[in-house]
């Protein structure tokens, strides 16, 4: 498999994405997709120049069952596990990523706690990644449930023309609801007396919108960082 | 003329999937269901089975939409993708390499592929195929047909048929880019 060329490889993505592999070549090739970026991307590319001929196949009415059925089977997955990965979780980098990243600013919260000699201790963290690396860029800590400090770990460039918003939703609530714009770089401190107290599994996120946030109340613009709350023991 | 539609933006939606909004879940349901249902039931040729297949789609779809890369394709392209290799990894695994049973037969000629009034690239592309070259491309792509089925189905030997869909497939990349 060494010795592939381009050419090789080029056809053996188009023949996978047209159709004609066998069984046995086809589960090879699957296999070797996540660990082969330039076969990935062959992949990819085939997939895009050949996506119109689905138009040849037509449409066809769904029955009535079908939507309920998928929607069971995502309610079932979203109890078991919010967000599944679907790897094992001991093979998450994201997850250790977080858990440092949680470790380091528990760290700094109770040095800082120890300095002040102020008791009260968070009781809730989220570990904000980024959704495509998953590396953490902020970490959110509520000492009670009715204010939260956002802390950033690093740096963020945002275009001039646009705002860091950040943004939070509980489940069950109907949509997300703004916490106002964030400035990269600077912690923040938020009150959420309007809000519902903080409970586990919060979804927080900073979304990148226009200067002035964004216009429609909900998230319109590309998610920059994402997490969950977890109740500190 | 009517005005065109809004756009729907099937990115916002796939992300907002992996905020767990269930309900773009929905709205991309609601967008593609019937096309995607379409493309499975074509490829296995049995609409119990093509449900099956776009529910276990929309499973991976919910759980993926995190992992999505927008920079190595559309979404929308991605949800076909998804649907499409979930089908034909079926297809190819009944290995039912009999090459047809009697619903093919009722099914409609390779003429049935209309080439023209297609705005899409790739369907200029293909009118610069040889008719019989074009055929082997759409009822691999859009039949899940296997080279041996395709040979059964053309009256082709199964050698000519494998080069001329090699030829055909660079003679696309050519055009297409």
């Amino acid at each position: 498999m060494t010795t592939e060329s381009a050419q090789e490889r080029d056809e053996l993505a188009s023949e996978y994405v047209l159709g004609t592999l066998s069984a046995p070549e086809r589960e090879a090739l699957q296999q070797r997709l996540p660990h082969d970026p330039e076969l990935q991307a062959a992949v990819d590319a085939w997939e895009r120049r050949l996506l119109d001929l689905t138009e040849f196949a037509g449409t066809q009415q769904p029955s009535p069952h079908l939507w309920p059925r998928i929607e069971r089977s995502v309610e079932r997955l979203a109890q078991k596990a919010p967000a599944a990965p679907s790897t094992s979780w001991w093979n998450l980098l994201p997850l250790w990523r977080g858990l440092s990243a949680a470790g380091l600013a528990a760290t700094l919260v109770l040095g800082a706690i120890l300095l002040t000699q102020t008791p009260p201790k968070p009781n809730y963290l989220v570990v904000l990644v980024a959704p495509q690396d998953k590396a953490p860029g902020w970490v959110i800590q509520a000492s009670n449930p009715r204010e939260i400090q956002l802390i950033p770990l690093g740096v963020v460039e945002v275009p001039a023309d646009k705002a860091l918003e950040f943004w939070t939703k509980a489940d069950g609530w109907q949509g997300p609801v703004s916490l106002g714009l964030v400035k990269p770089g600077e912690a923040l401190s938020v009150p959420l007396d309007k809000l519902p107290p903080l409970q586990p599994n919060q979804l927080f996120e900073l979304t990148l919108e226009g200067a002035n946030g964004s216009p429609i109340g909900k998230p319109t613009g590309p998610i920059q960082a994402i997490g969950r709350a977890v109740k500190v023991l | 003329m009517s005005l065109p539609e809004p756009v729907f933006d099937y990115e916002a939606r796939l992300a907002a999937c992996a905020r767990g909004e269930q309900s773009a879940l929905r709205d991309l349901y609601v967008q593609e269901g019937p096309r995607l249902l379409g493309v499975a039931k074509r490829l296995v040729r049995d609409a119990a089975l093509a449900e099956d297949i776009v529910h276990e789609a929309f499973i991976k779809i919910w759980n993926g939409a995190a992992q999505f890369d927008p920079a190595r394709g559309s979404a929308r392209g991605w949800m076909f993708s998804v649907t499409r290799h979930l089908a034909l990894n079926q297809l190819r695994d009944q290995s039912r390499e009999t090459p047809f049973n009697e619903e093919h037969d009722a099914e409609p000629d390779e003429d049935a592929f209309d080439v023209q009034g297609h705005s899409a690239r790739i369907h200029r592309c293909l009118e610069q195929l040889d008719p019989q070259r074009r055929s082997c491309i759409l009822h691999a792509y859009v039949d899940g047909y296997s080279h041996a089925q395709i040979s059964a189905r053309l009256g082709t030997p199964l050698g000519t048929v494998k080069a001329w869909i090699k030829r055909s497939l660079n003679a696309l990349r050519e055009c297409m880019g």
